[in-house]
């Protein structure tokens, strides 16, 4: 897979749904369209963007089926009791899908130290005047989800 | 000058070379079956594909044809490699179908926006054998076949060869970083064209293929005295004496410059990085925070740790050809 590079912003005003919530339930199906794709069912206990209701079910290319597995590379590997923020786009009365695959979705675990929940990956936030390298490993603390939710409501606030 | 001074300067003067770029490591895909680890493979010498007709504006089916048979080429012709591609035709058939054919061309999916190319490939859990695999190009962005690139066109040949990797079964690398201002992020380097990320349209730096990549192809089909040319480096990355899953190690040839690495990939922290030329390697550990962990990991039962600092082993690491330089642990601290 190879993507344009996007900020915060930018995943922001493609998604027309942003959720935080818990995989509940996963189906591998045949596809003529993707060979095998998996359903993936999200309770929903936030939305930070539009509403999708208390469940949401979406598409993902790739699963196993039998004795054969489909692998896309940038594709998440969503399990059961996964909790994720969720970037979804949604078209006509198709299924919703996740906006540029994996990087619709920002994970979320318990910080092993400090037992804050956080999102695993620093959001890119373009806001420099000047062009600047973004790091890794900087020094800034773990991002909480409630923090990051609040940024991305700022976000699509300020896209309206 | 004292050992730990000229140390710490080398590695200074490395990173000022490669505008600061954080170094890495290729990455195979691979499947956790039934507690084996199952990496994908091409079990034929030789293999097949086919080219979808349709054309798209500013590239032929001639030339992505041609575009093709090249990206192939930059991995068959990876001396420490044995794998072969053949062009048997074009075809009608869509790429994504499960037909039994590998087929590549172009596609629409709006709903793919940001997305450039994909690859998909199915394969056998049992055996690792890949049974297909299919490359699409996303025709709702503009591209460009032509030798110097084109202004605001993407540069076919380069997401071409990005994708054959996959083909071959290498996942993403992480050696690339971004740069952003103002509501823009764009890709600023890569040294890995297993990098998930585009340069800007008409940008054609990133077709030839680099020391990580060439490892890594030569790690899954080995030949030409791979095993016996190369080294590798072992060991553990650990925070507070317990090992880390997930995080990035970097091999920087002091000599050459060139940047090969890999993950640890056991909750006891072990890693491997293979495929390296004889010489003398500094080593870097670093969290993957700011790109999404889903790009490089197939297995999410184990949380991948970033919460950790960068951090440099205190000393060099030879590496001799044949031959494992083991127990290398990198000590990590929290951010």
């Amino acid at each position: 897979m190879v993507l344009k590079p996007a900020d915060l912003g930018t995943l922001v005003g493609s998604a027309r749904v942003i959720v935080h919530g818990r995989v509940v339930s996963l189906r591998a199906q045949s596809s003529n369209r993707t060979r095998i794709e998996t359903l993936v069912t999200l309770d929903a206990t936030d939305y930070f963007k539009g509403d999708l209701g208390r469940e949401v079910t979406f598409v993902v290319p790739g699963g196993t089926l039998g004795r054969y597995r489909t692998v896309v590379s940038g594709a998440p590997q969503l399990a059961e009791g996964d909790e994720v923020v969720l970037f979804l786009g949604t078209r006509g009365p198709a299924l919703p899908y996740l906006i540029r695959l994996g990087e619709g979705v920002f994970r979320v675990q318990r910080d092993a130290r400090t037992g804050q929940r956080i999102v695993s990956r620093h959001p890119v936030v373009a806001e420099s005047s000047v062009w600047q390298r973004v790091g890794r490993g900087t020094p800034a603390s773990p991002l909480s989800v409630n923090d990051f939710g609040a940024m991305v409501r700022r976000l699509a606030g300020a896209a309206r | 000058m004292n050992r730990r001074f000229l140390f710490v300067s080398v590695v200074a003067l490395l990173l000022a070379s490669l505008g600061g770029l954080s170094v890495d490591a290729y990455h195979l895909q691979f499947a956790d079956i039934d507690g084996r680890r199952v990496f994908l493979r091409w079990m034929q010498p030789t293999v097949r594909y086919s080219i979808n007709t349709r054309a798209v504006p500013g590239v032929t089916t001639a030339q992505l044809q041609s575009v093709m048979a090249r990206a192939f080429e930059r991995w068959q012709n990876v001396g420490t490699a044995a794998i072969g591609f053949q062009f048997s035709g074009v075809t009608s058939a869509a790429p994504l179908e499960f037909d039994g054919l590998n087929t590549i061309g172009f596609l629409d999916e709006p709903e793919l926006e940001g997305l450039l190319g994909l690859t998909l490939t199915t394969f056998d859990t049992v055996t690792g054998e890949v049974v297909e695999s299919d490359i699409f190009f996303n025709s709702a962005e503009p591209w460009s076949a032509a030798a110097d690139g084109e202004t605001d066109r993407f540069d076919l040949e380069s997401v071409a060869v990005h994708e054959a990797g996959h083909f071959v079964g290498l996942d993403h690398s992480p050696l690339g970083f971004f740069e952003e201002r103002d509501g823009d992020v764009r890709l600023a380097g890569a040294e890995a064209i297993m990098f998930p990320f585009a340069f800007d349209p008409g940008n054609i730096g990133l077709r030839a293929l680099r020391a990580d990549d060439v490892a890594g192809v030569s790690s899954i089909y080995p030949d030409g005295g791979f095993a016996t040319a190369t080294g590798a480096i072992e060991g553990r990355v650990t925070l507070g004496g317990a090992g880390l899953y997930g995080a990035h190690v970097l091999a920087l040839n002091v000599s050459t410059g060139a940047l090969v690495g890999g993950f640890s990939l056991t909750g006891n922290g072990d890693f491997r990085i293979g495929g390296l030329e004889p010489g003398r390697y500094v080593i870097r550990v670093e969290p993957i925070d700011d790109i999404g962990v889903d790009n490089f990991f197939q297995d999410p039962s184990i949380p991948v740790d970033v919460g950790f600092r960068p951090t440099f082993l205190d000393r060099f690491v030879s590496v001799t050809a044949g031959s494992t330089s083991g127990n290398v642990d990198v000590q990590v601290a929290t951010q």
